[in-house]
Parts: structure tokens; sequence; C-alpha cells
């Protein structure tokens, strides 16, 4: 989950629990968060973690 | 407090200063744009797109339609302001996506994309919004002082 109405005594940016992905059919990588994850690009849900 | 919406409404919670705009996410993702990075947010259908703004009206209500459908139908990305921003104060509408948003009017709005939190008008403090399949859950607040509308979008 995400918002862009956050708080001054809420913790950094890099504290996000994100994962860096990358597509098995496109081989785009991008970084996410979430349940489903799915590759932004071709729409692919063919992605892994690296 | 139930509401029960399909993937294509809006149900809006109108109070005495500000409206709160509540959407399915469809399941869609969608691009969180930081100073330093993009994160892609991956969601469930159910999910909800909770907007906010301070102001009531039909104005205020198209105002977060729009914004709502930029960000599920066209794609267009979330930005992230650094914490004291000098547009924090100029929004006229922020929002959160997820299965659970905590409204409070003791926020700047904004900065931060981490917690569940979504700055909201005095009426709306401390109220949650939970995801449930065909609609939501509202707790927190008394449901005679706010006025509930569902619209298509």
């Amino acid at each position: 989950m995400c918002t862009v109405g956050g708080g001054p005594d809420i913790g950094n940016i890099e504290s996000l629990a994100t994962r860096d992905y990358e597509c098995q059919d496109c081989k785009n990588q991008f970084k996410g968060m979430g349940r489903r994850p799915m590759c932004p690009s071709c729409k692919s849900r063919n992605v892994k973690a690296i | 407090m139930h509401l029960l919406f399909s993937a294509d409404e809006i149900a809006y919670l109108i109070g005495k200063s500000g409206t709160i705009a509540i959407a399915k996410t469809k399941g869609n993702f969608f691009y969180l744009e930081t100073e330093s990075e993009e994160i892609v947010l991956f969601t469930e259908p159910e999910d909800l797109m909770v907007a906010s703004s301070w102001g009531l009206g039909e104005d205020v209500m198209r105002g977060l339609a729009c914004t709502i459908y930029q960000l599920r139908e066209l794609g267009a990305p979330l930005i992230v302001l650094p914490k004291g921003h000098p547009a924090s104060s100029r929004l006229k509408a922020v929002v959160s996506i997820g299965p659970r948003t905590r409204l409070n009017c003791k926020i700047e709005p904004g900065t931060h994309p981490k917690q569940d939190v979504l700055c909201a008008c005095d009426e709306f403090h401390l109220m949650e919004v939970l995801a449930r399949p065909g609609g939501a859950e509202i707790v927190g607040t008394a449901a005679e002082d706010i006025d509930v509308v569902i619209k298509g979008l």
C-alpha cells in the first residue's frame, strides 16, 4: 500500500518494503511492492525477484 | 458502515468541509515516483484507491473522479513530494492505494509513500477505510456525520 499523504513522523523512503524484479519474458528490471507482481512493460506475470 | 459499489463506481463520503472518494483498483498497478526512484505498486482487484480533498460540491467530486481516472485508467504516476516541499500546501487532492487507509488531519499532505495514512479534513480524522469484497468498510466515524453518494466513474 502507499499514500501521497504522509506525515512528519513517518520514516524514510529508504525503508519502503520494495523488491527488485526481472521479467522473464522481456527482461525488464523494476522495483516493486505488493503481492501480485507484474511486469509494467509487457504485463507478464512471469517475473522473478532478483 | 458498509459501502457497496462496483469497480466502475466511486463512493463519495461528504463531510462538513471535505470529501473522500473511494474506488476499486481493479487489480491495476501504479507508478510511485519518489525523488530518487520509481516503484511499481501492485494491487489486488478488491484493493481501494482513496482520494481526499478539502472542499465540497460538484467541482470537488469531479476533481476527485478525474484524479482516480488518471491514475487507474490512464496510468498516471503518483508523485511523492519530499518532506517540506512548498507544493504540499497547494495540493488539491491526495491519494492512498491499498487494502486499508487511515485518515488523519494532522499530517503534511503529499510527502511520503510508506504508510497507509492519508490526510483529510477534521471530520474524517482517525477514520479507516477497509477493502471488502464488493465495496468497503468505514470504521471510526459516526455515520450521521457524513453523507454517502455513489456515482459511476
